[in-house]
């Protein structure tokens, strides 16, 4: 598998000190799409206390790949996500896409769906997904039309007048999938989006979910606790240590790895569980 | 009419009816247990008719009209300037630790307080009620939206950064929009804030009003009068309270 743990400096990205524009100029093809973490720490202030969530993790996602980040509960797996969204800024280090440094705050390139749904209370369903393609500069129409291609691929074509308050957790997460799918990112980011679904669900969902990436290849930043559910779609699994968390290993998922009645399933989970430790600390 | 909506017409209409009824007996018993003279109590039958007399001259529902046109001025601009001060507040942590002070404190001045003060500076006219109304709005607005916007759940303003939101229109379009069913209620409480205060303001200076209308009628010894235009303040309140407290329910409740 392509993707490495990361040096520093690795060499084809410009260093860091030489300017937005130049790095903007040196940008080649081979790093559109691709996500890098490099020597990224994050604390924060708790009660006085400084917590350490991320302690030097670096790693690299090839473009168009699905890397899955498992690691114990509360390890700051949430945490790894808001960096690459933007939404936090690092302690330390820093993160790149398409080998420019992620912005704080909006990014035009991204898609995310959040552990809890975070769906608008006040909108249908059906609004709820096309807001962002409206932020986004679409017409109303079209926005009304991509949600409604969606939300029917989601499998709730039925419930886009419904109000967020109508729907069970489960329906709810697939909103925030299709809203996030919706904005057709290059980067798509999921922390733990099918954690609320019945295991029946689960699978159709998984499966589901893997046809739709073949759509458009974004980048992925999939995070989980079901090693199950990280061999069935990751590329690659990005395993992490308690925290403070950093990279335990970076543990490559080839295509005979996901047939779950095959030994190299059972060599692949029995090899990620190892390297998390405790089985029982993997919840589900 | 079945067994079930009976009882609901009866706890609807019949409950009310007897506690209005607690207060007119208590009322006449009063007046009869100590022989009070008209001037000093009239009966509720009295009152009524001059209620009746009193809704028939156009002098009431000018006052009435008056009262609530200073009303409605008064609110909208408490409203929409408490929101935007308070939304500012919950957004903006500068503004915050520079307006709060102020803002504390001048909240616990209240609005009768500046009676004195408006009437100097705008005498009678209505300016000066407007003013007084927005002011005490203004301070149940700005302290629920300040609180009500920055309690708004934390994942729906990662939700709307993610989906490509400027921080104003993250404000505008979610927080604020979050924050409605709280801010409708803050909205119904400064209702009965602002009507109180525009009639109290009425009782110490105004040109018209139903403020004045009950103290002319006070210095005339129409008590009658005072006590029927203090029932039509009350009728009133509760009339404009329900209505915005409707209307808001209905336009942001989306609990």
């Amino acid at each position: 598998m392509k993707v490495q743990t990361e040096t520093p400096h690795p060499s084809p990205l410009p260093a860091r000190g030489e300017s937005e524009h130049s790095a903007v100029a040196e940008r080649n093809d081979a790093q559109r799409g691709e996500l890098v973490v490099e020597r990224v720490f994050h604390r924060y202030i708790s009660a006085g206390r400084e917590i350490d969530v991320l302690h030097d993790v670096s790693f690299r996602i090839e473009p168009g790949h699905v890397a899955c980040v498992v690691g114990p509960s509360g390890c700051g797996k949430s945490t790894l996500l808001g960096l690459a969204a933007g939404l936090l800024r690092p302690s330390g280090g820093m993160l790149r896409f398409d080998g420019a440094p992620v912005a704080i705050g909006r990014n035009p390139h991204l898609g995310m769906a959040f552990q809890q749904p975070g769906l608008f209370p006040w909108m249908s369903v059906r609004e709820n997904v096309a807001i962002g393609l409206r932020t986004r500069g679409q017409t109303r129409r079209d926005a009304r039309r991509i949600a409604d291609e969606f939300l029917d691929t989601v499998g709730l074509a039925d419930f886009r007048d419904a109000y967020p308050s109508q729907l069970s957790g489960g329906m709810a997460q697939r909103v925030g999938i299709a809203r996030a799918l919706a904005l057709r990112p290059r980067l798509l980011l999921l922390d733990e989006p099918f954690a609320a679904v019945d295991a029946f669900t689960r699978l159709k969902l998984q499966q589901e979910f893997k046809a739709l990436l073949r759509l458009d290849r974004p980048t992925v930043l999939f995070v989980t606790h079901d090693v199950p559910e990280a061999i069935a779609l990751g590329d690659v699994i990005v395993a992490m240590t308690q925290r403070p968390a950093s990279v335990q290993r970076i543990i490559p998922v080839a295509r005979e790895d996901r047939d779950r009645a095959s030994p190299a399933y059972a060599r692949k989970l029995a090899e990620t569980l190892a390297c998390l430790g405790v089985t029982s600390d993997i919840q589900d | 009419m079945s067994e079930r909506s009976r009882s609901l017409l009866a706890r609807q209409v019949a409950l009310p009816l007897v506690g209005v009824a607690c207060v007119l007996a208590i009322w006449q018993a009063t007046l009869v247990a100590y022989r009070l003279p008209a001037i000093v109590l009239p009966s509720p039958l009295a009152v009524a008719k001059t209620l009746v007399d009193l809704v028939q001259t156009s002098a009431f529902w000018r006052d009435v009209g008056v009262s609530l046109f200073e009303f409605f001025a008064g609110y909208a601009i408490g409203v929409v300037l408490g929101l935007f001060v308070g939304m500012l507040m919950g957004e903006a942590r500068r503004f915050r630790m520079a307006a709060a002070p102020v803002v504390e404190s001048l909240r616990f001045v209240v609005p009768f307080a500046w009676i004195p003060l408006t009437i100097l500076w705008f005498g009678t006219s209505y300016v000066g009620k407007i003013l007084l109304v927005a002011y005490a709005v203004f301070f149940v607005m700005v302290v629920s939206a300040a609180r009500a916007v920055a309690q708004v759940e934390p994942t729906l303003s990662r939700v709307g950064t993610m989906l490509g939101m400027s921080r104003w229109r993250l404000a505008w379009q979610v927080h604020l929009r979050a924050a409605a069913p709280t801010l409708a209620s803050a909205a119904r409480a400064a209702a009965a804030i602002g009507w109180i205060a525009v009639v109290a303001a009425e009782y110490i200076g105004a040109s018209a009003g139903l403020g004045l209308m009950i103290t002319n009628a006070a210095t005339s010894l129409a008590t009658s009068v005072v006590i029927g235009g203090m029932i039509v303040i009350g009728v009133i309140g509760a009339g404009v309270s329900a209505v915005i407290g409707a209307l808001a329910r209905r336009w942001f409740d989306y609990r």
